[in-house]
């Protein structure tokens, strides 16, 4: 490649780079203001903002509702998805196409149509649950299930399972011990980077939480949706807060995934 | 009475048969191969006398105990794998001792049985690796370690050479018959590598189709051949119909015959004249291609020097050992 060639391609990443994170830098900036109106630049700088954030027992309910949900989600998944890709995969390995299929569903129906959906249904009868975080629970389990499935599955096939099991087994291993001994442990990387995907991805969720349990069980987007109106300076502290996180988590992710040999 | 034996074994998947009516003894510490053609049946067998598959019928004796009933856990039977099927979050010296500890064997006692086996198969110094750091030769070491460390009372190995380059291939074949003749090991190599088959074995079961053709020693395997089959899978025997027999010998054969290619010698005088049609150098072999009476021969020679080859459409005359002549049906 001829070096006119390679700054132009540099120059078009960097302007991408550029343009996306524009409006996180004013964001960062306008959080970090004592008051910014007027001028080209802030008036003075501030760290007040993120303190009266971090001090607001609503926000750290709200975080400490989305995190627990999200955990909580996560886990169901896991203990659900693990034995039954297991089975899947080692017993009935033709239901793999068909776990796929069922597994997009999630992403097929749009969240405002689903959501509608989910409200007749569990609005009222036995399962009355909208409005509390039980719902919140099984929705966010059903869209996590892409990520961990595929993730995990992808591992399982990296792995030969079926001659790993018969090792382990010949070795004197019965079949659980086989499972939870050999195949378990070589699933653990999968497993954290799928995990730590979809809970930045859950961590963001806002439909749901909005329409299916709104105020009533607060989570920290229907939190920042209820704080439009309050103090930009304060919204743009809660938002690189929040981004923060997310970004926290994603760069453990493909830290797990580096480590992959 | 024979140490492992197999008696009338059948398996099949669905309608299709695997194999039907398997008989075969083999006696203690004797090293026998499964040789055939991918899709004869002969991982399958393997994996039966393993217990990882299961048989429809029959029956499989080890040592005077019905194996059939027993779950692979409790057989006894140590297995090396052509994936190797080492685990891949353990070191070499963890997957060595994972079949002890199974066993709870005592820690003291764990740790010397895996130095020892480690040191068998020389690889005491990458203990600590994990297998993605090995070569597939020493993946496959550590593989033979691991299932060698529980004293299994039978070896079996599925391909276990397959996957690795020429040059080790030969340097592991060698190892595993040096270890398999000082531990006394009866062990049952599955290949489909005539050359594996015919340096390693004690004795050679061949089969093809889900059935044994045939079964003895590599002389017997390699010089007998009993049928066209087995002539054609072992060696490179030269297989000629009826018709073609009768024209080359000048004789009326009644059946189709074959003729091992080194049975064939070049000479100044003779009576059957032959074209060299052309040539492949094995290397300490010469195999020539030559046609006598329209009939295309394998001739192999000894490369004893350049000078003496003869390029193609030299005029031959052709020595055919008549012992060497062999009947197959």
């Amino acid at each position: 490649m001829s070096r006119a060639n390679q700054l132009y391609h540099r120059s078009v990443v960097w302007l991408l780079l550029l343009i996306l994170l524009l409006p996180l830098l004013g964001t960062l900036l306008y959080s970090l203001a004592t008051s910014w109106s007027a001028t080209i630049l802030p008036s003075g700088l501030t760290l007040k903002w993120y303190g009266a954030l971090w001090s607001d027992a609503r926000f750290l309910t709200a975080f400490a509702q989305s995190l627990l949900v999200c955990a909580g989600a996560l886990l169901l998944a896991v203990l659900l998805i693990l034995p039954l890709l297991f089975v899947v995969h080692y017993h009935f390995p033709r239901l793999d196409g068909l776990m796929n299929l069922l597994i997009l569903l999630p992403f097929a129906v749009p969240p405002v149509v689903s959501s509608v959906g989910l409200l007749q249904l569990y609005g009222s009868g036995p399962l009355a649950m909208v409005g509390t975080p039980w719902i919140l629970l099984g929705c966010y389990f059903s869209l996590s299930l892409p990520f961990i499935y595929r993730a995990i599955s992808n591992n399982l096939q990296a792995i030969h399972l079926h001659d790993l099991m018969d090792a382990a087994q010949l070795l004197g291993a019965s079949p659980l011990q086989a499972a939870l001994q050999v195949i378990l442990p070589n699933l653990r990387k999968g497993l954290m980077v799928s995990l730590f995907l979809s809970f930045s991805f859950l961590f963001g969720e806002f439909v749901f939480a909005n329409l299916l349990v709104g105020t009533r069980f607060e989570t920290l987007q229907v939190y920042l949706n209820n704080m439009r109106n309050s103090s930009g300076h304060f919204n743009s502290a809660l938002v690189i807060s929040y981004f923060s996180f997310v970004v926290l988590c994603t760069w453990a992710a493909s830290r797990l995934n580096k480590d992959r040999t | 009475m024979s140490y492992l034996s197999i008696r009338g074994l059948n398996k099949q998947y669905a309608a299709t048969p695997v194999f039907r009516d398997i008989n075969c003894e083999i006696n203690r510490g004797e090293f026998v191969t499964l040789l055939g053609p991918s899709g004869c049946g002969k991982s399958t067998l393997l994996r039966c006398i393993a217990g990882l598959t299961a048989v429809d019928g029959g029956q499989i004796v080890l040592d005077g105990q019905d194996l059939l009933p027993l779950s692979p856990q409790k057989r006894g039977i140590g297995m090396v794998f052509q994936s190797y099927a080492l685990f891949p979050n353990l070191t070499v010296a963890e997957n060595v001792a994972f079949g002890l500890r199974m066993q709870k064997v005592a820690r003291d006692e764990c740790r010397q049985r895996v130095e020892d086996i480690l040191a068998l198969v020389e690889l005491s110094a990458h203990a600590d690796r994990y297998p993605h750091q090995l070569s597939g030769g020493q993946c496959q070491r550590v593989a033979l370690a691991r299932s060698l460390v529980t004293r299994p009372r039978l070896l079996l190995l599925d391909e276990p050479l397959s996957a690795l380059d020429a040059r080790i291939r030969k340097h592991l074949r060698e190892q595993i018959r040096s270890i398999q003749q000082e531990l006394g090991l009866t062990t049952l190599f599955v290949t489909h590598d005539q050359e594996e088959a015919l340096i390693l074995s004690d004795r050679i079961v061949l089969m093809n189709a889900g059935q044994i053709v045939q079964s003895g020693s590599a002389e017997t395997l390699y010089t007998e051949p009993a049928n066209a089959f087995a002539a054609s899978f072992i060696g490179n025997y030269n297989l000629l119909d009826a018709e073609q027999a009768s024209r080359l010998l000048q004789r009326p054969q009644p059946r189709q015959i074959a003729i091992r290619p080194e049975a064939i010698s070049l000479q100044a005088e003779g009576s059957l004249r032959g074209i060299v049609q052309g040539h492949s150098l094995l290397g300490n072999v010469i195999r020539y291609r030559v046609q006598a009476h329209g009939v295309d021969l394998l001739v192999d020679v000894l490369n004893r020097s350049a000078d003496d080859l003869l390029p193609a459409g030299s005029a031959v005359n052709l020595n055919i050992d008549p012992t060497a002549i062999r009947e197959v049906a």
